[in-house]
């Protein structure tokens, strides 16, 4: 049996963009690690 | 306010409701009241979710937290995407799976009736009481600002709110909040705009941002750890995350809204939208707090945001003292100008001493400033004791009255209207889907006709409303009320995310163990509440942490037996 087959059907559906919910995950966490860095760079520029 | 306001503010709400009441017209069964007929598009329901969560105080309050304390609240949004991952990954499936219209409706397949009741009625006294406040919260600061009766701003976003919720359901809330939120971004990317424009033409972009940060207020991060420091990195990682997820998790509010998603894809998107969108949207709310704050280093700001405040001791015999205070903050403000253009000339020299010396001859004289402001709250609340001495939600909407030109002031008015009934109609939404599906389809009239549970819905929407109308209308008779509320929040959060907690996450215990430990947590917090001085937030906490380590205890002495089936 293919993996696929045993997941239940939300998880087949696929995020536009991406191939797998999981690398939407990832850009949502990636993006979060952006702005945290890009805060503490104005922090640092600015204090 | 002129007649270009008017007709900007009052056309801008009239277009979101017309619109949303014609859009959503002939809701048929409670499936497309409640749920929409499950049609919604990811793009919607993201802007819904982050427009529920903007209340009126969102934008009134925010800016002048960034005037008085800087960028440094963002980072309580920090722990939010993590949050919407989380529920993305675990608890949109299990929704979805079963079909429920609300979160409490998950609870009985999960462990059993009483407690989804129980979670549900805890809900209900929460939620009820805090949509008085986002009705009344915004209506205060306005009629205190613009002279308008109290009652009939109250009535004003209650009606209108009502009208379109009872006639559209979830699928009318969901729909005006996309215009709403339009509305609210544009606007406030307009006013933002407009504080840059107004710097004196010596003081570039560039200059405006460093000298906020030679004043302290680009603090956007803080990695230090500090428990008594309310917002730094560490806070809002675990304090931001733990609230996120009770909050979009748990609050049916929030939950109605992806439930109403085309499928699971979509509602996932829904919210990863928002954990993407929601930091740079704070972000931007607080900078240009900020940029009113640099405003304000070059135009002379009010002693005291709230004038009517101030106006008020003018009547007393206290006129005199808040006389020679408005001299010594004159005299200040004078003496500053110098100060802060002496900055900026040192700040394009980049000579290292030149701006140590400057910021040190500001930071001196703002820090007498403050003196001067801290005598005035003092003299505000001698001379009339029950006056709120606190003015920093004045401080962006008394920018708006005193500087935009005619149309930008109706525009920014509709966007903390807009704000406003965004929220009050999510509210009401939640509360009628859970009073209906969790109280009165379950457990009073069980065997009716989807027509007779439509008219239902659309009967307590309006009476929810007309509650909350009560609520805002005689709110101003009790003394800290705002807190009082938020202090009955965390009294009944704590315990519904327990609850939440145990269902999804602690298999092992079931419902009799949960519904009993449901009941000793909240005993828990009642005790702390009445007969300790831990401050409420904590509240949250101790619930949370009691229903799970009671329901542990507890279903190890019960034993195994509860055979309910899991999710």
């Amino acid at each position: 049996m293919k993996e696929t087959d045993s997941k239940p059907a939300e998880e087949l559906e696929k995020p536009p963009f991406f191939k797998n919910w999981k690398s939407m995950y990832w850009l949502v966490l990636g993006n979060l690690a952006f702005l945290i860095t890009l805060f503490y760079i104005i922090t640092r520029i600015y204090s | 306010m002129r007649l270009l306001d008017w007709i900007v503010l009052l056309g801008t709400l009239g277009f979101i409701v017309i619109y949303g009441v014609w859009k959503t017209r002939g809701s048929k069964d409670i499936e497309g009241y409640l749920k929409g007929d499950n049609s919604m598009k990811w793009w919607t329901i993201g802007l819904s979710i982050m427009a529920t969560q903007a209340s009126a105080i969102t934008f009134l309050s925010t800016p002048g937290q960034a005037y008085e304390d800087g960028m440094r609240f963002v980072q309580f949004y920090f722990g939010l995407p993590i949050a919407m991952v989380i529920i993305s990954i675990t608890v949109i499936p299990i929704f979805y799976r079963l079909k429920v219209y609300t979160a409490y409706e998950y609870l009985e397949s999960r462990f059993d009736l009483k407690t989804r009741s129980l979670a549900a009625l805890l809900f209900l006294v929460q939620r009820g009481l805090a949509a008085g406040i986002t009705i009344y919260a915004p209506a205060i600061i306005l009629s205190t600002i613009l002279g308008w009766n109290l009652t009939l701003t109250n009535l004003f976003i209650g009606v209108l709110v009502i009208v379109y919720t009872v006639s559209g359901g979830t699928k009318a809330v969901s729909v005006t909040q996309k215009q709403q939120m339009a509305v609210m971004m544009g606007g406030m990317l307009v006013a933002g705009f407009m504080v840059v424009r107004y710097l004196p033409e010596s003081v570039s972009f560039g200059d405006a941002v460093a000298v906020a940060g030679k004043m302290g207020k680009m603090n956007v991060v803080d990695f230090s750890f500090d428990w008594n420091d309310r917002y730094n990195f560490w806070s809002g990682m675990t304090g931001g995350l733990f609230l996120a997820l009770s909050y979009f998790g748990t609050d049916q509010s929030q939950v109605a809204r992806y439930l109403g998603g085309k499928s699971v894809g979509e509602s996932r998107l829904g919210l990863l939208f928002n954990g993407l969108l929601k930091i740079p949207m704070q972000f931007i709310i607080l900078f240009i707090g900020v940029m009113v704050f640099v405003f304000y280093q070059f135009n002379q700001p009010p002693l005291f945001f709230n004038e009517s405040a101030k106006d008020k001791v003018y009547a007393t015999e206290f006129a005199p003292e808040m006389e020679a205070l408005e001299e010594q903050h004159t005299a200040l403000f004078n003496q500053k100008q110098e100060a802060v253009h002496g900055l900026v000339a040192a700040l394009r020299t980049d000579d290292e001493t030149a701006i140590a010396a400057a910021q040190a001859e500001v930071q001196g004289i703002t820090d007498a400033s403050k003196v001067v402001r801290n005598d005035v709250k003092a003299l505000i609340a001698k001379a009339t004791p029950d006056a709120e001495t606190k003015d920093t939600d004045y401080v962006f909407i008394s920018f708006v009255m005193k500087y935009l030109p005619a149309g930008l002031v109706g525009l920014l008015l509709a966007v903390i209207f807009s704000a406003a009934m965004s929220s009050t109609a999510s509210e009401l939404n939640a509360l009628a889907s859970t009073t209906v599906v969790d109280i009165y389809k379950r457990s009073v009239k069980k065997e009716k006709d989807n027509f007779h549970y439509l008219r239902a819905s659309r009967v307590f929407t309006a009476a929810w409303g007309a509650l909350a109308i009560i609520f805002a209308t005689y709110a101003s008779l009790l003394d800290n009320l705002i807190q009082a509320v938020n202090i009955i929040g965390s009294i009944f959060y704590g315990t519904i995310l327990g609850i939440f907690l145990v269902a999804f996450y602690v298999r092992y215990i079931k419902g009799h163990a949960v519904f009993i430990a449901a009941l000793m947590a909240e005993a828990v917090v009642l005790y702390c509440h009445f007969y300790t001085d831990i401050a409420f937030l904590w509240f949250n906490v101790i619930g949370c942490v009691a229903v799970v380590v009671f329901g542990v205890i507890i279903q190890f002495f019960i034993g195994q037996k509860d055979d309910r089936t899991y999710a």
